[in-house]
């Protein structure tokens, strides 16, 4: 069986990459394990392992295309779009604003004079990797488009089909809290939050795991710099969440140093939290 | 009134921290109020010993519908399900089923249900409100709820609400999410000004030119602060001659520091907890009025 982990935090900047690429790096040694990065506003995996990456897949959205022969100038269809990306002005044919549509599709259903089809708009591209044993998937959302969750949906697609290969599949998802992170959480077993022992840190903590709360979800903790900072904070979230601190992370400048070097981050003991 | 996007891609660099001391400078000589934009984890506040039981106002919020079926009338035709481009209705049982964190409320099920089964409900996806800082100035903040959706339009109500509360204002400075995609775009368009906070690592590089390219999307005047530029000379060095080949300026390189974390523990701006910083800010003001009037 696939046993697929979660590595998340709410908070940016918490060591959710740094955890997630040691995790994935030292379980590589002797199972079979896919590394995804999910936080595809900004995959950094790639940069923390040194992995040239390649192109597998461009993620496109659809978009309408107006025939402006069959237009009628009615202006339903500006009416309908809540996402602003249509304006129809009387008498006018309608604008159209391509970053800012979600393809929902309204637009078409209300057109009388069937003047709408569909084209695609590349939205972002999904890439693979290697580093020695461990695999890399990695999603990356192309500048000023809005929706990172499609670009994670079909980052889930491409684990749904490879599962099978792998013992482990490790995701490491963006900061923050909406659509992209409870995304990547769709087909996990276990999740992980890593979090920072600062009041900012507690306070994002709270929420990210009310989001597991709230999907009927369980997790666990990772406390990272654990001694720079007041840790109870942590310890009254993890109380008032029933989910456990598992794994406390020192500062350490091994870790600064590899980091800003782009060099593989070695965690003693990190896959202790498996199963935790 | 100018407004300052504090903005960087990538996440724990230092936005907070920054937009924090830079809001409590501004406000020695002008009229500040701040935008918390980061609405998925608001916690500017929090640097001002702020928590939501000490705001002057904080109340639900509703910027988003969502699918409502009525069993009565549905006739179970599945239309709905196969229009809807989010996947976010399932035939469970009998009828189909709206999933909560799915929909994003375009009402294209509403457009395509024969029987007038579907309708949109307001629901309330976030809260908002402002509190008065320590220093005289307000801080407008929203928190959206545990696994909602539709956070790009709660900035916008974010960045309306600082507008609301503060009179003759001269600086709004907003501390924007991190990542680039739905509300980082929503903090971004229609500033007079972005600060972008990078710090000297492969990652800091990369998602600097990544929030670069959204902030040149709207052309917005821009400069850079590398956080912590003495943990890697050699990225800094990589980040001023990418800054210097691209005319961008930057504004100010800070060292690392343990006393930002102390700082934000004790939950003081930077600025005010150790003295060495007011100079440092002073300095970071001066070249941002600056760059407003290049």
């Amino acid at each position: 069986m696939t046993k697929i982990i979660a590595i998340t935090g709410g908070k940016g900047g918490t060591g959710k990459s740094t955890v997630a690429t040691a995790l994935a790096y030292e379980l590589s040694k002797e199972n079979k394990v896919l590394l995804v990065d999910a936080d595809v506003d900004c995959p950094n995996d790639h940069l923390l392992l040194n992995i040239e990456r390649k192109q597998l897949n461009i993620v496109s959205q659809r978009i309408p295309k107006f025939d402006l022969d069959k237009c009628s100038k009615c202006g339903k269809c500006g009416t309908v779009c809540i996402s602003k990306a249509i304006i129809s002005l009387k008498e006018k044919y309608p604008i159209f604003i391509p970053e800012q549509c979600n393809g929902c599709g309204s637009c078409k259903i209300v057109c009388p004079e069937d003047a709408i089809s569909w084209e695609n708009k590349e939205i972002g591209k999904i890439y693979t990797g290697k580093k020695d044993n461990l695999n890399l998937l990695s999603g990356e959302l192309k500048s000023n488009q809005p929706i990172s969750e499609f670009i994670v949906n079909d980052l889930n697609d491409e684990i749904e089909k490879q599962k099978e290969k792998y013992d482990y599949i490790i995701i490491d998802t963006a900061a923050g809290t909406h659509c992209p992170v409870i995304a990547a959480f769709e087909n996990a077993d276990q999740i992980i939050a890593v979090t920072e022992p600062t009041p900012l840190g507690g306070h994002d903590l709270e929420v990210i795991l009310g989001v597991l709360k709230k999907i009927h979800k369980t997790g666990t903790i990772i406390v990272n710099r654990s001694d720079i900072g007041d840790i109870n904070k942590i310890k009254q979230v993890s109380l008032k969440f029933n989910m456990k601190i598992v794994f406390e992370i020192p500062y350490s400048k091994e870790i600064v140093d590899a980091y800003s070097k782009g060099n593989p981050i070695t965690i003693p003991n990190i896959i202790s939290v498996v199963n935790k | 009134m100018k407004s300052i996007v504090v903005l960087s891609g990538k996440g724990g660099v230092g936005k907070s921290s920054i937009s924090a001391s830079l809001a409590v400078v501004f406000s020695k000589d002008n009229k500040v109020v701040c935008a918390d934009c980061d609405v998925d984890a608001s916690n500017l506040s929090l640097l001002f010993s702020l928590s939501t039981d000490k705001y002057i106002e904080w109340k639900p919020l509703s910027t988003n519908q969502i699918a409502v079926v009525n069993e009565d009338k549905c006739i179970k035709c599945g239309k709905c399900i196969d229009i809807c481009y989010f996947h976010a209705l399932k035939m469970k049982g009998d009828f189909p089923r709206v999933k909560e964190f799915g929909c994003e409320g375009c009402g294209a099920c509403e457009l395509i249900c024969p029987v007038d089964a579907i309708t949109l409900h307001d629901i309330d996806n976030a809260n908002i409100g402002y509190a008065k800082t320590n220093y005289g100035f307000s801080i407008a903040s929203a928190q959206l709820s545990p696994g909602s959706s539709g956070s790009g339009k709660v900035v916008s109500e974010v960045r309306k609400k600082a507008k609301e509360i503060s009179q003759n204002t001269e600086y709004l400075i907003i501390d924007s999410a991190a990542g680039i995609g739905c509300p980082v775009i929503a903090s971004v368009a229609g500033n007079d000004y972005a600060i972008i906070v990078t710090e000297p690592t492969p990652s800091g590089f990369s998602d600097m030119k990544k929030a670069l390219e959204v902030v040149n999307h709207f052309r917005i005047k821009n400069g850079i602060i590398i956080n912590k530029f003495d943990l890697n000379e050699e990225y800094t060095k990589k980040i001023e001659s990418f800054a210097k080949d691209n005319g961008i300026e930057i504004i100010q390189n800070i060292p690392f520091d343990k006393t930002f974390v102390k700082a934000m523990t004790n939950m003081i701006p930077i600025i005010d907890f150790d003295k060495k910083y007011e100079s440092i800010f002073e300095d970071i003001k001066a070249k941002v009025i600056m760059g407003i009037n290049k």
